[in-house]
């Protein structure tokens, strides 16, 4: 009987001990609600990106709060409200209110889902997505991080419009939120004095739905619930009433069409070129430098990732030359066997930090890409500033199209220069990253994150220097990683950092400061 | 794969503790008596080319052939006649023939086990037999587990319980049937953003926890030094997500295998001493793991302290 109990006991401590460590894996960014740190009442004149004028969308006079159409929306409201289901309560709290967030955390967990390389058919060849027929095999799309990119810029962009005008009629018509009518509304967030008419949220919704739907299509079904939900809970929240969603919807619509219209124009169904010109770009730059990059995947793919995606329409460059930056030091020349020695050391010699740098910033297949990491550290941003909805969706717009045009300006670079990568011009070299199907010069990483880091720190000067680290460390772990050798990451992140430039000269002339 | 370790590292101890009576594994009948010790060494190599994604059998020229080499050590001893002790500590290495990848070595999680015999009785011609084997195991190195295929280890921590049940005849022949719960831990990992049938925002990944059968018959013969068995083993997890299209594993996923085995072992000497032991494993269905062929080399010394 003794052994028994030892045996006991010894389990017992041991459940203890492991259980009490355990840590929490949550699905979302889980944040209390704040006050706006201010409400920004001039956003209306704010200068929008793809619109010329708020003006431009129009939407129906508000009823006063004291006509009967608003009284009989006031008592729906209160009658939803005594009633809510433990789910429905849930979704209040999920959606915060600032679901600008929420939408680009749904836009990054789309992105990981999708982020996966079309493996090889059975006779060796490899189909790519389609989007003509999205449902595949392989599903389109393959969320890259040059498509995350432009996903995440298209989002924000019109999410930013649409805030704008939805800014400017409330301040023109300047309807108090139910809360503020009828003193028995207890609405589920932090007090504020924001007009509700039109609803900021229901813009928000149907601008992320819409744009959302566009770029994953197969991701309808999934996306109308959460859309549904989210409308659902402005009401429940006690923030809008049915008529300042419908005024809120209207805006959404009208900015989705002209983000849909530039989108369609922008270059990016050519950017993944048929193999006749893609075998051309090599060939060129093979004259010209005497070197290319090739595929080292078995089966070797026939193109490399979207070879023209350096020609797609930019945000704040006029044109992508002005950031290409000068050639790389030539395979065997006295700089490129230093950093060949570099990448041999660190491949026999890696330290535990290397490892954890390369392996933290990888953000690769399967993953919500470069661009998605730097999407959550704007979010953390503006829960830590703050920042109402309007605020938060400049910042993802004016990053997130200083990221896309990076991933241009880099793609282009890429391309132009066809440089191999390290595993192609150092015999027997084998790597702790998988290397990715497209040339080495410059980095794509450091390009995207410095570009990004420059953005945040433009917005939040006072964590500026910490974003400017990050965005070294980012471009310094694919040194480590084995897939880059220094000049593409150095060249690389100042090639972002000149393109982060532009995206924030545009931003200090919005007139939002 | 690597949720094989705790399999193979239990199977690898049955095998070079199963020397005359008082040899053991975790989960079979037999108890070492106080104050025997077996000291072993185990050469173990592994190796496929075709893995489940999932349910999906297939091949990958980016990995080729994949193998994995083990040695280790492990020492086993009867604390009382009625509670063994076994702690092992493996190095495990492996490696693809294709892609552009390199493979990862390192030491991989102690293992401490404790046997205890609760039931010995005789029924007809042979003794009924009912222990049970705790196990706790832990990662030891820095191995990261968050690099799979090639990870040599699940990078989490393992607390098993186990109950075996066997009937011994006194012809030698031996029927056993054992089934464990495996209580899984959390693996950490070098990156706080990952995707499990959604975004999980956090720099660990649960381990799911599985259940572990083990079946065997075997047969003692030449007075007791030369035992052989044919066995069967099956690792089910209990939740967890599949490999996606094409994509890496990672320590999240459902793993499931079946294999079957046969185990050859030679004692030298009567009681003492020098003992030798081969194994081979074969794996026929599986989830979400490489479709491996085993095979198993050991080198065992048996002695008394008191």
């Amino acid at each position: 009987m003794k052994n028994l109990k030892i045996n006991y006991i010894v389990i017992f401590l041991l459940i203890l001990s492991a259980s009490s460590c355990i840590e929490e894996t949550p699905n979302f960014y889980e944040f209390e609600g704040y006050q706006f740190e201010k409400l920004d009442e001039n956003g209306g004149t704010w200068k929008t990106i793809l619109l010329s004028n708020p003006t431009q969308i129009s939407i129906p006079q508000p009823m006063p709060t004291n006509s009967a159409e608003y009284q009989a929306e006031l008592m729906g409201l209160k009658q939803q409200m005594s009633g809510l289901s433990v789910a429905q309560k849930a979704a209040v709290r999920y959606w915060t209110n600032n679901p600008v967030l929420r939408w680009n955390e749904i836009a990054l967990e789309l992105a990981a889902k999708y982020n996966l390389i079309p493996g090889p058919n059975a006779d060796g060849n490899y189909t790519l997505p389609n989007p003509a027929n999205p449902a595949g095999p392989p599903p389109f799309p393959f969320a890259h991080p040059p498509y995350t990119s432009r996903m995440l810029a298209y989002l924000s962009v019109a999410q930013f419009d649409a805030l704008v005008v939805a800014w400017h009629y409330k301040y023109e018509y300047n309807r108090a939120a139910p809360y503020q009518v009828d003193n028995g509304i207890v609405q589920a967030y932090a007090p504020s004095q924001l007009p509700s008419y039109p609803s900021d949220g229901a813009t928000i919704a149907i601008v992320s739905k819409e744009i959302l739907v566009t770029m994953f299509p197969l991701e309808a079904i999934y996306l109308e619930n959460k859309y549904k939900e989210h409308i659902a809970s402005l009401v429940h929240a006690g923030i809008n009433v049915p008529s300042d969603i419908a005024a809120g919807t209207i805006i959404g619509i009208e900015v989705v069409k002209l983000a849909n219209q530039r989108a369609s124009t922008d270059g990016m169904s050519k950017a993944q070129t048929p193999k006749a010109v893609s075998d051309s770009i090599t060939n060129a730059a093979f004259t010209r430098f005497g070197w290319k990059w090739q595929n080292t995947e078995t089966p070797q793919r026939p193109v490399g990732l979207t070879p023209l995606f350096g020609n797609v329409k930019m945000w704040n460059v006029p044109t992508v030359e002005e950031v290409r930056p000068g050639p790389p030091p030539s395979p065997g020349s006295i700089e490129f066997e230093r950093d060949v020695q570099e990448l041999k050391r660190f491949a026999s010699h890696m330290t535990l930090n290397q490892r954890r740098i390369a392996n933290w910033w990888e953000d690769g297949l399967g993953s919500y890409t470069p661009p998605g990491h730097w999407n959550k550290f704007a979010k953390e941003s503006i829960v830590k500033h703050k920042l109402n909805p309007l605020r938060s969706a400049r910042v993802f717009a004016y990053m997130n199209t200083a990221i896309m045009d990076a991933g241009v300006a880099c793609w282009d670079t890429k391309y132009y220069y066809h440089y191999p990568r390290p595993v192609e011009t150092i015999s027997g070299f084998k790597t702790i990253l998988g290397t990715p199907n497209f040339p080495a010069y410059t980095s794509g990483h450091s390009t995207f994150s410095s570009a990004g880091a420059e953005v945040l720190a433009y917005f939040f000067p006072a964590d500026a220097t910490q974003f400017r680290i990050w965005a070294e460390e980012a471009a310094v772990s694919r040194i480590y990683g084995g897939i880059h050798y220094r000049f593409d990451a150095e060249v690389g992140s100042e090639q972002g950092k000149n393109v982060g430039t532009y995206a924030v000269n545009r931003a200090k002339g919005d007139g939002a400061q | 794969m690597n949720r094989l370790l705790p399999i193979i590292m239990g199977l690898v101890i049955s095998v070079f503790i199963q020397f005359k009576t008082n040899a053991q594994t975790p989960w079979d009948e037999i108890m070492m008596g106080r104050g025997e010790i077996c000291a072993a060494l185990i050469y173990e190599h592994s190796s496929w080319n075709q893995y489940w994604e999932g349910t999906y059998l297939r091949e990958n020229a980016n990995i080729g052939t994949f193998t994995r080499q083990m040695g280790m050590p492990m020492l086993a001893m009867g604390l009382t006649n009625k509670i063994n002790i076994i702690a092992s500590l493996p190095y495990v290495s492996t490696e693809a023939s294709g892609g552009t990848q390199v493979g990862q070595s390192g030491l991989q999680d102690l293992s401490i086990s404790a046997k205890v015999d609760w039931l010995q009785k005789q029924v007809g011609k042979g003794r009924l037999l009912f222990l049970t084997n705790t196990h706790f195991s832990k990662p030891v190195g820095n191995y990261l587990s968050d690099y799979m295929p090639f990870s040599i280890g699940f990078g989490a921590p393992e607390l098993g319980l186990r109950g075996i049940g066997g009937y011994k005849m006194d012809n030698g022949l031996v029927f056993r049937a054992a089934l464990a719960y495996l209580w899984r831990g959390q693996t950490e990992i070098e990156r706080n953003y990952y995707y499990q049938n959604g975004s999980i925002y956090s720099q660990f990944m649960n381990v799911p926890d599985a259940w572990n059968f083990h079946g065997a018959i075997g047969y003692w013969a030449f007075d007791n030094r030369l035992r052989v068995e044919a066995t069967y083993m099956s690792l089910n997890c209990l939740n967890g997500d599949d490999i996606r299209s094409y994509n890496r594993p990672q320590p999240t996923n459902k793993t499931e295998v079946s294999q079957v085995g046969a185990w050859v072992q030679y004692y030298i000497n009567a009681d003492r001493g020098l003992g030798g032991l081969f194994y081979f494993n074969q794996t026929l269905s599986g989830r979400n793991m490489g479709k491996a062929t085993t095979i198993g080399l050991g080198l065992t010394y048996q002695f008394k302290v008191y």
